[in-house]
């Protein structure tokens, strides 16, 4: 096992590593900007390294700064968290010239399902269902409004490099196409320094629904059944849950041995996730694989008794899993919200700024994932999420009601948030009753149409 | 506020012993940097990865500064893989002047750069396209040239003069080798000379200038290239910076002797990104492939005089007839589309080259090479191209001066002509200014000098050329580039001794009367046909404006069908005097 390891991330994800450090007896090295001295992270660090000014590009994404700090600090692994450097293979890779244990999987799977054309490729090799679209990268506009016509609209335009909503638009007809097209494609540049398109044809109303996998380097995969992630505006998620209601059993057994098989297919090792779309007939289709621990791993975390951080170190330390899928069981029902610094009623700005008093909820089952405390100042460099409210219940609707209280108790001071907003969502007839898709923000909360 | 208020990371007890055996990791596996996987930018003093400026072609990926590449890793970025054929591998060291410690200098570059000297020579292809190329390697002795460069250098050329093939090279130096005294001196007449024969084969050569290039490298091969090419921000110069600052007791300018610069004043023919070299390599290689115009031109089984002087496709003009007055302000009409634009229609692989080797690169003349492809076919033939190029805004006009060339346009112009002639392209010319360049920087350079210099020159080229007046045809700034084999006009182009203010300021001392002197002059396509002065008219069915270039660009197209083969068919002295006769009978 590893004797120290160097937290490559900031805000509560650094924290919560750290926390599953403290707990192995791990050491840990924090990493921060200029901006960060005074963060929870920092301080809370056996070691902190200070690596560089505020802008990310300048210090969390700076990897020779990394390197240096764990190579000087001793640490023998990184781990990356999500966002920054923890899909970057190049990264992934120098770790591995250095003789530092990467938390995560292979630079060449990261590579390989960081590229959305290839990664569909083999997914459809691996006999994984994907959603029709086309096979080979476009460049030219002109050339994909013909494959366009062949998938048939509406279609969605994706950059093959792209993540988080960016280079991606939907055209509804050949009218809007071409715009579309250029459009997103004029983003993938500017984004991802990369061109390449695909189209996909647009599943109606779907359902987003990812498995949670863990590999071992024995060769041996589990996965920890689904979160359903639809609750989402501009395909930035808020609000989680898991299990999924609208999933059978049966289902379940289905996807959960297709993402097996999937992570299989690219011989994954470590924590994972594999997206799916599940639209209104049931048909699920592979949409990516995610190489890292995601924001919402929480959840699955409540249901199943799991530490998924800790798996994870487990993992990079050559450890082999200690349980099969037979002893995965899911139990209750786990809400995780989502509090970021922002104002919905402005366009959802933004809203950095200084917090001058908080108020956390507590109790049975409810679990706060967080960096921020009272008089802490949240920086404008980085992302705006401050916190996770995660509830776990007998059934959902007891946890919908454990998170309206829990929310209901959540006091932050001095800046925006979107705790109201989130109530709001949690009073949705359609919410409560489990009608959802990954429009359901954009169609319950038409006051935001214009701008959302 | 939360300061050093948390306890550290307590480890369980009956964990300990477990740590602590961790804790005896094996030294091999400790975290470390590797010697060399990070390198510090000596332009934005950045750390970079070595491996990823390895990969990207040695440009830094923060600052995008261009470092110094290996010879090696050059030839693997530009040739096709595995086509590369080393020529003299090793040579015996040379000491002409017996100087001490030369030789442990040399075997101490050669240690370290795994070359045997300065320059590597052989023959490889690009895009399956065969070449002899030389690369010179800054990091041995800064790539000085001595004997064995020179004579590698010279070996190369003249192996490439006797099979006929182009030669590249990739200059790179700090002059001459001072250890090897005269000796190292004479290696730039040595080179000089085989490429001098080189040329004379009609072979091409491209040199491409890379940081460094100063000395006696840079006055002898590497400014002889038919083509030359610089690296962006490459020092380019004959003494070296510090040299002339100490000399003239002055700082030198920002950017002084760079590429760019080199470009401004005339020297370098484009500048390439390292990236794009591989392509334009290829691309100018192709140009200079001498595709067969009979299986180009010709339906199998045809003789090309048969198809001589078949009916005109816009003999008759289909416009209304205007006064001379309404074409001369049609002519001059901001609206009316520039020669860049016809160039772009007809041509669209137009690769534009700059640059008169004297001076400057004039901006009101724009050149270059193009592959003109029949109507339906894949295929073409390389012609040289060039135009006098006006602008459409004050900004555009800064740099082409209003289409109004000075001496380095002319020059640039004729450079490419002969060049045109020595590969046997024919040669196309736009003709549009209100005349050449009038200004003291102009005069003090030669205008007339240069439009009689090319007068007399483009009389006895060797090649078909073809001038088309499209918009005004001012006088001797116009003709110096209409010494052709035919002259065509488009219908409301104009072509004249003088503007008709001019003339009417010069006969009647009143410039208002130019309206009158228009109609007087005989300066309209019609009237300069029935004169006998052009030979064809290129029909406006409207006023040519940017919307009709297409169109326009297609009847030129079809009309140059006509031409070359006509043309292509006779030998080079026919062409000749083919030109002389039309010029002497008038």
């Amino acid at each position: 096992m590893f004797e120290k390891i160097l937290i490559a991330n900031r805000g509560e994800i650094a924290v919560r590593i750290i926390r599953a450090c403290r707990e192995m007896g791990i050491q840990t090295v924090a990493v921060y900007s200029e901006a960060d001295r005074e963060a929870l992270h920092t301080m809370l660090a056996d070691e902190a390294v200070c690596i560089g000014p505020a802008p990310s590009r300048e210090s969390y994404l700076d990897m020779e700064r990394i390197l240096s700090a764990a190579v000087a600090t001793g640490a023998q692994a990184i781990h990356p968290g999500f966002g920054f450097l923890s899909e970057n293979a190049h990264f992934a890779a120098l770790c591995g010239k250095c003789k530092i244990a990467f938390i995560g999987p292979d630079a060449s799977i990261i590579e390989k399902m960081g590229n959305k054309s290839e990664a569909r490729r083999t997914m459809m090799e691996a006999g994984v269902p994907v959603v029709p679209g086309s096979r080979t990268p476009f460049f030219d506009a002109k050339e994909a409004l013909e494959e366009a016509r062949k998938i048939g609209f509406p279609i969605m335009i994706k950059a093959s490099a792209g993540g988080g909503g960016k280079g991606m638009r939907l055209s509804e007809s050949e009218d809007d196409f071409l715009q579309n097209f250029k459009n997103a494609q004029l983003e993938a540049e500017k984004g991802f320094s990369d061109s390449a398109m695909y189209l996909e044809r647009y599943v109606k109303n779907p359902r987003h629904i990812e498995f949670q996998i863990l590999a071992d380097s024995h060769g041996h995969v589990v996965h920890l059944g689904e979160r359903d992630c639809s609750i989402q505006r501009r395909h930035q998620k808020l609000l989680e849950e898991s299990p999924c209601s609208a999933i059978c059993e049966e289902l379940r057994r289905r996807m959960g041995e297709t993402a097996v098989r999937a992570a299989k297919a690219v011989g994954y090792v470590n924590a994972g996730t594999i997206e799916f779309l599940l639209d209104q007939d049931q048909n699920f289709y592979f949409m990516e694989m995610n190489t890292r621990i995601q924001v919402e791993h929480p959840v699955t975390e409540a249901v199943t008794d799991l530490d998924l951080i800790r798996e994870q170190i487990r993992i990079a330390a050559g450890e082999e899993l200690s349980f099969s899928q037979e002893d995965v069981v899911i139990r209750g029902h786990a809400i995780e919200c989502r509090i970021n610094a922002e104002n919905p009623e402005k366009n959802f700005m933004p809203c950095p700024g200084t917090i001058t008093n908080v108020h956390l909820p507590g109790g049975r089952c409810v679990r706060v994932d967080t960096a921020i405390y009272s008089g802490y100042t949240v920086p404008a460099h980085y992302d705006s999420m401050l916190l996770k409210l995660i509830v776990r219940d007998k059934d959902r609707a007891s946890a919908i009601a454990k998170m309206r209280s829990a929310l209901g108790e959540l006091v932050i001071e001095g800046i925006d948030t979107n705790i109201d907003f989130q109530f709001e969502i949690l009073g949705c007839r359609d919410y409560v009753e489990g009608n959802v898709s990954t429009d359901f923000i954009p169609a319950h909360f038409s006051r935001f149409a214009e701008i959302g | 506020m939360l300061q050093g208020m948390f306890k550290k990371t307590y480890t369980l007890i009956g964990e300990v012993h477990q740590v602590q055996q961790a804790r005896k990791a094996p030294e091999g596996e400790k975290p470390v940097v590797p010697e060399g996987m990070w390198k510090k930018c000596n332009q934005c003093g950045r750390p970079i990865y070595a491996e990823d400026v390895r990969q990207q072609f040695y440009i830094c990926p923060k600052c995008h500064a261009y470092f110094r590449v290996p010879a090696r890793k050059r030839l693997e970025q530009v040739l096709d893989p595995d086509s590369f054929v080393e020529f003299n591998e090793t040579m015996p060291f040379v000491n002409p002047l017996d100087f001490p410690n030369y030789e442990k200098k040399v075997e101490a570059a050669r240690e370290r750069t795994g070359l045997d000297e300065a320059v590597v020579t052989g023959k490889g292809t690009i895009e399956g396209m065969p070449a002899v190329i030389g690369v010179c390697d800054s990091r041995f002795l800064m790539s000085s040239m001595g004997h064995n460069v020179g004579e590698k250098i010279a070996l190369a050329v003249e192996y490439a003069t006797k099979e006929k093939l182009p030669v590249i090279l990739f200059a790179c130096s700090g002059g001459a080798r001072m250890q090897e005294g005269l000796v190292s001196l004479m290696q730039m007449a040595k080179t000089a000379a085989a490429l001098k024969r080189h040329h004379e084969a009609g072979l091409l050569y491209v040199s491409v200038l890379t940081d460094p290039t100063t000395g006696g490298v840079t006055a002898s091969f590497a400014m002889l290239g038919d083509i030359i090419l610089a690296e962006p921000g490459a020092l380019i110069g004959f003494a070296g910076p510090r040299v002339i600052e100490q000399t003239i007791g002055q700082k030198l300018p920002e950017g002084f002797q760079r590429a760019e610069f080199l470009l401004e004043h005339g020297f370098v023919d484009r500048i390439v990104s390292r990236p794009k070299m591989r392509e334009e390599l290829a691309k100018i290689l192709r140009f200079h492939e001498k595709p067969d115009w009979r299986r180009i031109f010709l339906p199998p089984g045809t003789d090309e005089r048969s198809k001589a002087h078949p009916e005109d496709v816009g003999a008759k003009p289909e416009g209304e007839k205007r006064s001379a007055w309404d074409i001369v302000t049609l002519s001059r009409s901001p609206k009316r589309p520039v020669a860049s634009d016809y160039i772009h229609a007809l041509f669209p692989d137009f690769y534009e080259l700059h640059g008169d080797r004297y001076f400057k690169d004039d901006g009101a003349v724009i050149a270059g090479l193009a592959t003109f492809c029949p109507k339906g076919k894949e295929e073409g033939i390389p012609v040289t191209v060039i135009g006098q190029e006006k602008g459409r805004s004050a900004k555009e006009n800064q740099l082409r001066n209003f289409g109004m060339p000075s001496p380095d346009g002319y020059r640039k112009a004729l450079r490419l002509m002969k060049q045109a002639e020595k590969f046997g392209r024919p040669i196309l010319c736009f003709v549009d200014t209100p005349g050449a360049f009038c200004g003291m920087e102009a005069e003090e350079r030669g205008q007339g000098e240069a439009i009689a210099r090319n007068l007399f020159e483009m009389s006895d080229l060797k090649v078909p050329v073809l001038s088309i007046l499209i918009g005004e045809g001012g006088s001797g700034g116009a003709l110096a580039l209409a010494v052709a084999n035919e002259v065509w006009m488009m219908e409301n182009a104009g072509y004249s001794i003088l503007s008709p203010e001019g003339f009417a300021s010069i006969l009647w001392k009143d410039s208002r009367l130019a309206q009158k002197a228009a109609e007087v002059m005989k300066i309209t396509a019609r009237d300069l046909k029935e004169m006998g002065l052009i030979e064809r008219i290129i029909p406006e069915e409207e006023p040519a404006e940017k919307k009709h270039v297409e169109k326009i660009a297609r009847t030129m197209g079809e009309m140059l069908e006509q031409f070359l083969p006509r043309y292509l068919s006779l030998s080079g002295d026919e062409l000749a005097r083919q030109r002389y006769g039309r010029f002497r009978k008038i």
